[in-house]
């Protein structure tokens, strides 16, 4: 069973988020801002990583940076949820690091895809 | 005190009486020293005259040695207080008698008789000797002395007398110096008080007062002159000041003025950045801050469908439907009007891209078939087979695209949406032409004038009957206007309708300004060119044969012609005529032909203009690649390049191309 950490700071977005991935069949860890985030990530070595961008105490790009930036964290793919659909938010994903990005409100079906891709990516 | 620097009264005066007194001093000294002299003279005469007298008186006396009566006559002599002494001697020389006056001890008069004879001055004292005889015949000698003391008196009188009297006219001249030296000092302290006052004050209307016709009145006539001259100067000089004075005030009030001026547009610039700032970072904030809420509306209301389809309690499955259509026409609608408010308020950018247009329009088919089967309708997709590649906004292009389709199927029942995408050449432009047909209820007349105004549907009706926002054209209006394309809207009501949207194949970020200023005059504006540059054409080539050639050349075929002889010359007159065609050689020194054909496509001003490569080198494709109109090999055939200008000129009519509603 693979497990996803979930950094989201919206309560409603992660209740549901983590809802409908539990009943996919991934164990969910959750952190509530960017700090909480990278020490999760640090501990628990997810398999793939959901950021939010707008987080408090740090926020997503940063968070990345960090991770991506830290041989013990490199290898885990993460992917970028932003309320924003500019093009230079895609770019600044990709800049940080990011593996992959959507856009929210969050189509459920289209985001599994997203994981699903990159958990076999990993896999292999 | 230095005797130099005393002031002129006082060196006039010590002058004066320096030489008064010197003068007098000098007299009196002489005459009194004269007469003293005299005096003494007089003084021994009257001693010997004496000593004769009582040499006579004695004589008998000494003759008969009667010492007594020599010595009664000698005693006579106490009556006269200057004789100190009076001695006869025997004519051996021994003293006979003497007569001493009163408590005189002199040891020399103890002695013989001294050895001389007449008048002699000794120690202060005159002393006579007189040889006594009795009737010729010599019986002694009388020494007579005498303190001269009615010299001394005297002189001593004359001495105070002197001083006195010196003392008196010093007194007198220096009265009368003082009075006397004004002539030459009064005008002169005058001047130097006036000259004080002038320097003082700086009031040069003053003028020294002249007293004499003399040597200081000369040099107060000068200092006068120079007054006066000085005055004029300073006048002239205080009007200069005055009128200097007046103009900094008048150019201090300008850049009052000027700053006041500037300030407030400093402070409009900031509240008009505040304003701007405000606007972006309330469509930031909005878009986040709606999305939210319709994020967990839709998200919930999916669990609760995908729970229910495993517990199997269908029926609840109608209403958690209807909450999530709800929410997702909600959501559309925000997205509509932020993207609208965007446009408005100027914050809608370009984010430009390569992409495969077939592939593009492939992965959207599989999007339009929900609404597609929704009303029973068929979808035909044509992509041409040059399509290639497109650099634009790709979210816009799709967005107008989905926009242009959901409306067809949504107006359309039991019928066609086809959807055409080829690529075709306006003017020197490559363009990507979509076009979406239905086979729908159509739009009158009356709509069409409205179609892409925002807010309005053709008939409020038909917001109820096929939902929608009746935002989507007008978004997708402007979006292909901020990419510089255009869009075309033709119906027939019961038939159907075409849109059709043209996009420059290469978006450039500068069409948004162009776009933007013609905005301002109204979509329906055109704006016409002036007769006179209908066709001139600029012949831009470094070689002056060439030049010639074609100028004369062109002229006969009945062209205007101008001609440059480099890069940058020929773009500067380029934006100053406009001319109708450009031929462009591309072997130059300076700039390049390549070069000056990126510049000129980067003009907007020129970018649209055709512009003819004429050169010895073969690189058509980089010149097409780079947009120049077509290409022409040197030398240059006649007919071929007349021929080119020719479909270049008949190619692009003399109209701006922009969007006006046909019908």
């Amino acid at each position: 069973m693979s497990t996803i950490l979930l950094v989201e700071d919206n309560e409603m977005n992660r209740d549901m988020l983590t809802r409908r991935l539990q009943k996919k069949g991934f164990n969910v860890l959750v952190a509530t801002d960017g700090v909480q985030g990278h020490t999760f990530a640090c501990a628990a070595i997810p398999d793939l990583i959901l950021m939010d961008i707008s987080l408090p105490e740090m926020n997503g790009w940063e968070v990345t940076r960090l991770l991506k930036s830290n041989q013990a964290t490199r290898h885990i793919p993460i992917i970028a949820l932003t309320a924003h659909a500019l093009a230079s938010d895609r770019e600044k994903a990709f800049e940080a690091g990011c593996d992959d990005y959507d856009t929210k409100p969050l189509d459920f079906v289209r985001l599994m895809g997203k994981i699903e891709t990159l958990l076999v990516v990993k896999k292999t | 005190m230095k005797l130099q620097n005393l002031s002129i009264k006082r060196k006039l005066m010590l002058i004066t009486m320096l030489t008064s007194t010197v003068a007098l001093l000098l007299f009196s000294a002489s005459f009194l020293f004269y007469d003293l002299i005299s005096f003494r003279h007089f003084l021994s005469q009257d001693l010997a005259t004496q000593a004769e007298i009582i040499g006579y008186n004695s004589a008998a006396a000494m003759a008969f040695k009667d010492e007594a009566a020599a010595s009664v006559t000698l005693t006579a002599l106490k009556a006269k207080e200057d004789i100190t002494a009076a001695i006869l001697y025997t004519p051996d020389g021994k003293a006979f008698t003497r007569y001493v006056r009163a408590n005189l001890v002199d040891p020399s008069l103890n002695g013989n008789q001294p050895r001389f004879e007449g008048i002699r001055f000794r120690d202060s004292h005159l002393e006579v000797v007189h040889a006594v005889s009795l009737n010729g015949e010599p019986v002694g000698t009388l020494f007579l002395q005498s303190d001269m003391s009615q010299w001394y008196s005297r002189a001593k009188r004359y001495a105070i007398f002197l001083l006195v009297f010196m003392l008196g006219s010093d007194l007198l001249a220096l009265l009368i110096a003082s009075k006397l030296q004004t002539l030459i000092s009064g005008p002169i302290l005058r001047l130097e008080d006036t000259m004080h006052m002038v320097s003082a004050q700086k009031n040069y209307e003053v003028r020294a007062l002249k007293f004499y016709d003399d040597e200081i009145g000369r040099l107060i006539d000068g200092f006068n002159t120079m007054l006066s001259e000085i005055q004029q100067g300073d006048s002239a000089l205080q009007s200069a000041n005055d009128a200097l004075k007046a103009q900094t005030l008048e150019l201090e009030s300008e850049i009052l003025q000027r700053k006041q001026a500037q300030d407030e547009l400093l402070s409009a610039k900031r509240t008009a950045e505040d304003a701007s700032r405000a606007k972006s970072s309330f469509l930031a904030n909005m878009s986040h801050e709606l999305r939210t809420p319709l994020n967990a509306i839709i998200g919930y209301s999916e669990m609760i469908e995908e729970e229910i389809q495993d517990t199997g309690k269908f029926e609840n499955v109608q209403d958690v439907k209807k909450i999530q259509s709800a929410g997702k026409h909600l959501l559309s609608l925000i997205n509509d009007v932020l993207d609208l408010s965007k446009i408005e308020a100027g914050k809608m950018g370009l984010h430009l891209e390569s992409f495969d247009v077939a592939q593009m329009v492939q992965e959207m088919v599989s999007t339009f078939q929900p609404t597609i089967t929704k009303n029973s309708n068929t979808l035909q997709v044509n992509l041409a087979q040059d399509l290639g590649l497109m650099r634009a906004d790709v979210t816009k292009v799709r967005q107008i695209l989905f926009n242009l389709m959901s409306n067809a199927c949504k107006f359309t029942n039991n019928g066609t949406v086809s959807l055409d995408v080829q690529r075709t050449t306006k003017g020197d432009r490559e363009w990507l032409k979509f076009q979406v047909k239905d086979t729908g209820i159509g739009i009158s007349a009356e709509q069409q004038k409205n179609l892409f105004k925002e807010f309005v549907q053709a008939d409020a009706s038909i917001s109820r009957k096929y939902g929608g926002t009746g935002l989507g054209l007008a978004i997708s209006y402007r979006f292909a206007q901020l990419m510089g394309g255009h869009f075309t809207a033709e119906s027939e009501p019961g038939k159907g309708s075409t849109f059709t949207v043209h996009l420059p194949s290469k978006v450039s970020a500068d069409v948004v300004e162009a776009v933007k200023a013609k905005e301002n005059n109204g979509p329906l504006a055109e704006a016409p060119k002036p007769a006179t540059q209908a066709d001139t054409i600029l012949v831009i080539d470094d070689d002056p044969a060439v030049r010639d050639l074609m100028f004369r050349h062109l002229v006969k075929s009945g062209f205007h012609v101008v001609v440059a002889a480099d890069g940058e010359e020929g773009l500067k007159i380029a934006k100053r005529i406009q001319p109708r065609i450009i031929t462009l050689d591309v072997l130059m020194p300076g700039i390049d032909g390549w070069e000056v054909l990126r510049r000129i496509k980067a003009d907007p001003e020129l970018a649209e203009t055709p512009v003819i490569m004429v050169t010895i080198v073969d690189n058509e494709i980089m010149g097409l690649n780079l947009g120049s109109s077509n290409y022409v090999m040197k030398p240059v055939d006649r007919t071929l390049l007349t021929d080119l200008i020719e479909k270049h000129r008949k190619a692009r009519p003399s109209s701006s191309s922009d969007v006006p509603v046909a019908v």
